[in-house]
């Protein structure tokens, strides 16, 4: 792993400290100051999170050189370990935008946001969770969710407290509203992966690419696997006749785009340079 | 000559304990180099060998069974958890939760802290709590501050200052600051806003199209594209312009997510003052409410009715 940065000038590691065999990061107000504005924003697309980077050496380290993000949070991560935190990277179901968060890696209970919510809004959230994982399209309607509202636990709540109730899960990034329907926010997932894993291990669906938890996906109408849509657009990338990994049968659906931060950027300069990637990918 | 047993027995248990010692002198050393000025930097220690220690174990056993623990059999291996103290454990779940409130921007109670996090462990609230802001300092520069020592409430600081930059961006949703803004200017020019009449108010707040913002990135194409596409805004060509000029509206979204009067609050807000200082806004806010309130009831009336009448079906298919 190397020696520990113990020859910096900046931090005294004493003798009996070299001994581990883990390699210390060094935290400094550059990493502080990443930490506390990205926690502020819950969740960060990878874009706004290199701005956030650069934004903190200005501010604290001016003549630094800018780290590279891997390594960056690498560094920041192997600091936070021994607090079983860390900033966790992934992909947004819908697009596949890359997104950052700090998350908890601990698996407790939902009852870690029971000191934010009260006992029947954690209970609501807990109904809503469930039908989404049971749920085909991975959205569950409001309408269902609130029909639930009667079996909660704690104080009785009426429809018209749970739709506010919903909407606050909106804005703290724990749920994504579309045209009535709600799935889990990208925040929720990179969170909750492993504690939705461990408490509905037989409902739960998996990615058959990236074998990482799937809400939102497509589905091989011959024998069931499933797949985000980044990771179809990823595998099935320039193929004309896209075929099951599983089966072999025809893949039925419509293979979506990449995510591409570089037509992104090119896409904010002319929106003519953007019709003609387009036509050129597919 | 190589060392004898005892002697390595003892060299080692010297360690241990000022390894002990030093978690906390760690933590001071570091702050007091920051004091001095010089860019600071330290390391977060908790523990450092991977070696296991068997006479911790059983008191942690005890402790995972009732309560939590901060960390789980995968996300972290079992020797690092086995020298731990329960002390230890409890203010790492400390910070945890604290790290919540932060986001929340809520002042904590006391009490709050024994019921959802120390528990059992209440005589050692204040090690626990001194533990944690520890490690609050240390890893994101936060101090946990008494404010009210009668009721025992704390609150989640920052150390580092926040730049200008920084402040521009809002509170807990940063986007929103700017979204409300420009909902805002729309809600004060009579729910259309010409492209003109956003960008004026934007420059007084240091935001100009073209000129990258390290939250926002480039802020005309946050909020005529992205905003556009998440249906928070709706961008349009004024009718007949000839050069064409744009204006902005509500889009659906930001109908259904925030209301006029929730804008007017922030206004509000920014103006320290009230809503009702805004008179004739304030009146279109309120019709706005009730309008929203009758369209509530109407649609819970609408689905109250489907389901009486799928009771008034099903209870006539078994009484005719």
């Amino acid at each position: 792993m190397g020696a520990p940065r113990s020859r910096s000038p900046r931090l005294e590691v004493p003798s009996y400290m070299q001994c581990s065999t883990r390699r210390m990061g060094i935290m400094t107000d550059v990493h502080r100051r990443f930490l506390q504005l990205l926690m502020t924003h819950g969740v960060l697309e990878e874009q706004a999170v290199k701005r956030l980077q650069k934004h903190c050496y200005k501010v604290h380290d001016r003549n630094a050189a800018v780290e590279k993000l891997e390594d960056f949070i690498n560094n920041i991560n192997s600091v936070l370990e021994s607090l079983y935190i860390e900033v966790k990277k992934g992909v947004t179901e819908d697009d596949g935008r890359p997104v950052y968060a700090l998350v908890n890696l601990a698996t407790t209970s939902i009852s870690k946001m029971a000191s934010d919510f009260a006992e029947n809004e954690l209970d609501l959230f807990r109904k809503a969770l469930e039908l989404i994982i049971d749920s085909e399209s991975g959205f569950a309607s409001s309408t269902n969710i609130l029909n639930l509202v009667d079996q909660l636990k704690g104080k009785k709540m009426r429809k018209k407290e749970a739709e506010q109730v919903l909407q606050k899960f909106v804005q703290n990034k724990w749920l994504i509203e579309k045209e009535g329907e709600f799935t889990l926010h990208s925040r929720a997932i990179l969170e909750m992966e492993q504690y939705i894993r461990e408490t509905y291990p037989d409902s739960v669906k998996m990615c058959n690419i990236c074998h990482s938890l799937l809400i939102q996906g497509q589905s091989c109408e011959t024998c069931g696997i499933r797949m985000h849509l980044p990771c179809v657009a990823k595998y099935f990338q320039s193929n004309s006749e896209p075929r099951c990994p599983h089966c072999n049968d025809y893949w039925p659906h419509e293979i979506p785009e990449i995510f591409n931060p570089e037509k992104e950027r090119e896409a904010g300069i002319s929106t003519s340079n953007k019709k003609s990637l387009r036509s050129r990918q597919h | 000559m190589p060392r004898g047993h005892k002697s390595k027995l003892r060299a080692r248990e010297k360690r241990r304990q000022a390894r002990g010692e030093t978690q906390c002198l760690r933590g001071a050393q570091a702050t007091a180099a920051k004091e001095e000025g010089s860019p600071s930097s330290s390391s977060l220690v908790l523990e450092t060998t991977p070696q296991s220690l068997p006479a911790a174990g059983s008191d942690e056993r005890a402790t995972k069974q009732d309560e939590e623990s901060p960390g789980t059999s995968q996300a972290s291996s079992t020797t690092d958890r086995s020298r731990k103290t329960p002390l230890d454990q409890k203010a790492i779940l400390l910070v945890q939760f604290l790290l919540r409130k932060y986001n929340m921007k809520e002042t904590i109670t006391k009490e709050d802290m024994l019921k959802y996090v120390i528990k059992k462990h209440k005589d050692h609230f204040h090690e626990i709590l001194r533990r944690a802001s520890e490690l609050m300092v240390l890893a994101f520069g936060i101090d946990v501050k008494e404010v009210d020592t009668t009721r025992h409430c704390y609150v989640l600081i920052s150390k580092l200052q926040r730049t200008r930059d920084e402040r521009m961006s809002g509170e807990i949703m940063p986007k929103t600051g700017l979204l409300m803004t420009v909902l805002c200017v729309i809600f004060m020019k009579g729910n259309c806003a010409a492209e003109e009449d956003i960008w004026e108010v934007l420059n007084v707040m240091g935001i100009y199209a073209g000129r990258k913002h390290f939250m926002y990135g480039e802020p005309r194409k946050l909020i005529t594209k992205d905003l556009v596409q998440e249906k928070y805004l709706e961008y349009r060509q004024v009718p007949n312009s000839d050069p064409p000029r744009y204006e902005f509206l509500w889009g659906p979204r930001a109908r259904a997510e925030t209301s006029k009067m929730k804008v007017l609050e922030f206004l509000a807000k920014i103006h320290d003052t009230t809503p009702n200082a805004f008179p004739s806004w304030y009146e279109e806010a309120l019709r706005d409410e009730e309008e929203r309130a009758r369209a509530r009831f109407a649609a819970l009336a609408r689905t109250n009715a489907i389901a009486s009448a799928r009771i008034r079906v099903s209870s006539s298919y078994f009484h005719p």
